[in-house]
């Protein structure tokens, strides 16, 4: 056991560059593309995003240094995560094998969404912007930007998708308190949410409309824009997930047989597996997300817009339609219509498997990771969580190591548990 | 490194660095000729012309405004002209063309093109979009004529080198995901990464190259040349012949300078 106490505690397992994936694709990634000739949104893209940011973006590099303010500031939010044995789990289960957890909810924000935000945030900072915008979820997005913005002292204001808004009020105070401005969205703040509403008052909201809202308002205000998930540096910056659990395995002596993540974007997904992948290539991998959002199973692999009002890009993945509005399940983060181009790639190559969960198998599984591991685990990572039990279900002799993400913690949306 | 391209000001091998890009019959069938006519073989060592297309996926907004309206006067005979009015001149055409075209007439389009004079292909979505297809349509190509591969950032390194291998000519590296946009980004080390992929190799570089400065700093990065696209078209716009004519000097005086 002592073992696993240090290999969690030591500041030299955080990374001092991150992991891009691009350059070992198996095959070339669609690149994002305008279908107007007239406006080009990738040109957008210059107004909106820190140049740092768009340049990690596109790039074919592996490796990215990372700046030693943000490398400072990874300590203080609670980096490296825990790395551990879920021996409650395992036991409650009757597995024979072993199950691993790496908890991005040991950060202060409680997800692993502050691991962009920092470095955004930073970027944004350091090109003389004085405030950031983004739309947010379940919460834990928008946590995330109103602290890093906090840190880097500019502002931030955040559209909150409605419904998420009215299921988790403490994620507007808090949010609040660290400093940001929330708006429920669709919002009457810009023109695209003025248009929706004025079409249907009591419209719940989706990322794919905060989204739009929070460029155009970044576009209006000039602001910078913040970008949640889906986009490559997204996933670059997330990469510190999988770099550490590679250290913290080693530390261990395991070797995962099996890798599960929750999918929203893929965020936390990409930058847990791709590091990994690299090393452990034979590696079973299985992306979760919800039955209500079937995304990798019933969506098309196509060119689609990353936002509702079609003001970015449009990126290859696996998508539902960027109008597709979802149930109003409590995994706000897994709302989201497609997913970002590499996982979408090897989804469709195969070399990621999906596997679909529904809202009772997550709350079954939350309550059971709760009672067994002592964690209150956000309703996503429930996913990935339900994900693991079905597949030790289906494979109970294997004797495996699985290794799952467990992407953030749920004390702030405990809501779904009195549904 | 400069030299090493730009010798031709020295008059002794002809490494020309100039690479034009122009979308077959845009503006007109006409205007194109006499742009063809105007092209100095002491700097322009090729000539690419773009197959007009409905949905040229991975152009910029300024190139793909030019298939739009080349669509409409675009008749198939025309590529011989233009290619006769290169040979001439000796100067090689390569045809830029996505795979759609491949897909529905197989490599009977290779043989076409290469009856209509061009020296080979440039087929920009086959990596991105039919990788699965290159192993087997490539060297079917290169049975008639040249593949040329076409790169960016985004291509895995494993990709780079194993389509490399299928083919012996020279290789077109777009340093940007897609052309006339401005994703900044470090020239530099985006020049390096092929450079040293592929060492030995003939490598031109194209996509968002605007002025005739950044002509001059990666030529000095080493590669053997550069591909203008975007910005010839406000010239082919105002049928500037005169600015197009000055602009080849420009460019000539940027590699004397550079040696
Ligand atoms: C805890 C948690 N996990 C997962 C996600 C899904 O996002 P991604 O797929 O980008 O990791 C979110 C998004 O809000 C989240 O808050």
């Amino acid at each position: 056991m002592g073992k696993i106490m240090l290999s969690t505690q030591d500041t030299a397992i955080i990374p001092r560059e991150w992991y891009n994936v691009v350059p070992d694709l198996p095959k070339q990634l669609p690149p994002p593309v305008d279908r107007d000739e007239k406006n080009s949104s990738i040109q957008l893209l210059n107004q909106i995003l820190p140049k740092t940011i768009l340049k990690q973006e596109f790039t074919f590099q592996r490796y990215t240094k990372i700046p030693e303010e943000v490398q400072e500031i990874y300590a203080q939010i609670g980096r490296p995560t825990p790395l551990f044995r879920a021996h409650g789990l395992e036991k409650a289960l009757d597995y024979h094998g072993k199950i691993l957890i790496k908890y991005e909810g040991a950060t202060i924000t409680g997800s692993h969404k502050i691991n962009t935000a920092i470095p955004q945030a930073f970027y944004a900072r350091d090109e003389g912007s004085t405030g950031v915008v983004t739309e947010t979820g379940a919460g834990q997005w928008g946590t995330a930007t109103t602290v890093a913005a906090s840190l880097a002292g500019i502002t931030s204001k955040i559209f909150m998708v409605k419904v998420s808004f009215n299921q988790k009020p403490l994620r507007k105070e808090i949010m609040e308190l660290y400093g940001g401005e929330i708006v429920p969205s669709p919002s009457m703040e810009t023109e695209f949410g003025r248009q929706l509403l004025a079409k249907v008052p009591e419209h719940p909201g989706t990322l794919g409309i905060a989204i739009s809202e929070a460029v155009e308002y970044a576009l209006e205000h000039d602001l910078k824009y913040m970008l949640g998930s889906v986009f490559n540096s997204v996933l670059t910056h997330q990469s510190v997930i999988g770099l550490e659990s590679e250290k913290q395995l080693e530390i261990l002596g395991e070797e995962p047989d099996v890798m599960i993540g929750c999918v929203g974007g893929g965020s936390n997904f990409g930058g847990f597996v791709f590091p990994l992948m690299k090393k452990f290539k034979e590696t079973k991998i299985f992306a979760s997300t919800a039955s209500e959002v079937p995304k990798f199973t019933k969506g098309e692999y196509k060119y689609d817009y990353v936002d509702t009002a079609k003001t970015l890009p449009s990126i290859k993945m696996y998508t539902l339609g960027s109008d597709f509005v979802p149930e109003k399940i409590y995994a706000g983060g897994l709302r989201y219509h497609g997913a970002a181009p590499s996982i979408s790639m090897l989804v469709n190559s195969g070399r990621i498997k999906s596997s679909d969960v529904t809202e009772d198998q997550v709350i079954d599984a939350l309550k059971l990771f709760a009672r067994t591991q002592g964690i209150v685990a956000a309703p996503e990572s429930g996913h990935a969580i339900a994900t693991a039990i079905e597949y030790v279900k289906a494979n109970r002799d294997s004797k495996e190591t699985i290794l799952v993400n467990v992407s953030g913690h749920g004390l702030l949306d405990m809501s779904i548990f009195q549904r | 490194m400069a030299f090493l391209t730009c010798q031709f000001s020295r008059g002794e091998i002809l490494l020309k660095p100039l690479i034009l890009y122009f979308t077959a019959d845009y503006p007109s069938t006409e205007i194109l000729k006499s742009f063809l006519e105007a092209v100095d073989p002491d700097v322009v060592k090729y000539v690419e012309i773009g197959i007009p297309e409905s949905n040229p996926l991975y152009d910029g907004p300024t190139i793909k405004a030019t298939h739009s309206l080349a669509l409409k006067n675009y008749k198939p005979n025309h590529l011989a002209e233009y290619t006769g009015i290169l040979g001439r001149k000796g100067i090689p055409a390569f045809a830029l063309s996505y795979y759609e075209k491949f897909n529905k007439l197989g490599s009977g389009y290779a043989t076409f093109l290469k009856d209509a004079g061009f020296s080979g292909v440039i087929i920009p979505d086959l990596l991105t979009d039919y990788s699965e297809e290159s192993d087997r349509i490539i060297p079917e190509i290169e049975e008639i004529f040249s593949f040329i591969p076409f790169f960016n950032p985004a291509t895995p390194d494993g990709l780079i080198n194993a389509v490399s291998s299928l083919t012996g000519s020279w290789i077109y590296y777009g340093l940007q995901p897609s052309t006339g946009i401005d994703i900044p980004f470090d020239l530099e080390e985006v020049s390096r990464r092929i450079l040293d992929l592929l060492p030995g190799r003939e490598i031109n570089f194209g996509f968002g190259i605007r002025t005739t400065g950044q002509i001059g700093e990666i030529l000095s990065l080493g590669s053997s040349g550069v591909a203008i696209g975007s910005l010839l078209v406000q010239y082919l716009n105002d049928k500037d012949l005169e600015g197009f004519r000055k602009f080849q000097e420009s460019v000539k005086e940027v590699c004397a300078s550079a040696e």
